[in-house]
């Protein structure tokens, strides 16, 4: 994520540091402005090793995941196993929405299960592993962890619950795609 | 921080090492991926540290605590779901904000739910899924994916202490 929309972040994130840096101007005067670029510089300063770190586990986990196989498995079908490598795709496959969503689009297009698409987004949003590093980088082995606990059974079960509650009503859900 | 650190360079050069011994230019190119991300990236992330600073120093250690603190229950978690869905950008940018946030005194129940929502419900991403997949996915993807911040926000701030 970020990198579809570098420009409207950084102008929303510029806009954000302009609004602070002028109540700290009010709170403080110069000195709190430059209070504030300093601690933060301090703080990147900290996360820096890891943060390199992070980026190359990230650019190798892109090289070494194949987009091809991550297709593959999502085809082959609903039920339990189909449901299951759907979630190993969603959890492997790197990118942004860009990437995901337009294969996801595909997919259901040419006939995949609504669980198994399901299982899929569900678990790139809570599984990802190229979101891992930067996660256990700048937020923290404690959360981190803790957060991976507690959502690791959901992408399966939204899949199972999708399928089992909303499968036979796809092709409806399928024409709504225009 | 320093094992954390020291963990995420075992699995780096453990990486590394992997796609060394593959006999293609894995190793290589990752590296350059990686590189170019964070060329990409570092403009954001400079802001990002920089609003964090802000917040350090800023230091809204009630109003943060008021809204999302430790003891402002589920509608804590709420807020932090809400918060969550309106973060934009990247990993890089949210996490550093997310994790100011809790050092000036939000709550675990609140902190994991934000992250959780921006995962799995950030407007932005939405925006995405739509087009690719159409209302009725989507609104049968969020009505699920809605429970997850939930989930983790009941269990941060009802079973797990700090």
């Amino acid at each position: 994520m970020g990198r579809w929309i570098p420009d409207r972040t950084t102008l929303f994130l510029l806009a954000v540091v302009i609004v602070l840096a002028g109540l700290a101007w009010m709170q403080g005067g110069l000195p709190a402005v430059v209070d504030g670029i300093s601690s933060g510089a301090n703080e990147l300063l900290r996360v820096t090793p890891m943060l390199l770190a992070a980026f190359l586990v990230a650019g190798l986990t892109q090289v070494l995941v194949s987009r091809e196989v991550i297709e593959r498995w999502l085809g082959s079908g609903a039920g339990w196993s189909g449901i299951l490598l759907a979630c190993l795709g969603g959890a492997l496959i790197p990118g942004g929405p860009y990437v995901y969503y337009p294969i996801a689009g595909a997919l259901l297009g040419s006939g995949a299960g609504l669980g198994v698409l399901v299982a899929f987004i569900s678990a790139k949003n809570l599984w990802s592993i190229t979101r891992l590093p930067y996660e256990f980088a700048l937020l923290g082995a404690r959360l981190t962890l803790i957060r991976y606990a507690v959502t690791f059974l959901l992408p399966p079960l939204f899949g199972l619950v999708a399928e089992a509650v909303f499968g036979s009503k796809i092709d409806s859900i399928r024409g709504a795609m225009r | 921080m320093i094992e954390s650190t020291a963990i995420m360079i075992v699995i780096a050069l453990g990486m590394w090492g992997y796609a060394r011994s593959r006999s293609d230019d894995s190793a290589q190119r990752g590296t350059t991926l990686g590189w170019q991300t964070l060329k990409r990236t570092l403009p954001l992330l400079i802001l990002a540290f920089v609003i964090v600073g802000y917040v350090k120093v800023l230091a809204p250690q009630d109003t943060v605590r008021s809204w999302i603190g430790p003891d402002s229950g589920f509608r804590g978690v709420l807020i932090g779901i809400l918060a969550g869905m309106l973060l934009p950008g990247g990993p890089y940018v949210v996490f550093p904000l997310v994790a100011a946030l809790y050092h000036s005194g939000a709550g675990l129940g609140p902190t994991l739910a934000m992250i959780v929502s921006w995962s799995a419900l950030a407007l932005l991403t939405i925006s995405f899924e739509l087009p690719f997949l159409g209302w009725r996915f989507s609104v049968l993807r969020l009505s699920l994916g809605l429970f997850a911040p939930l989930l983790v926000g009941l269990i941060g701030w009802l079973f797990i202490v700090g």
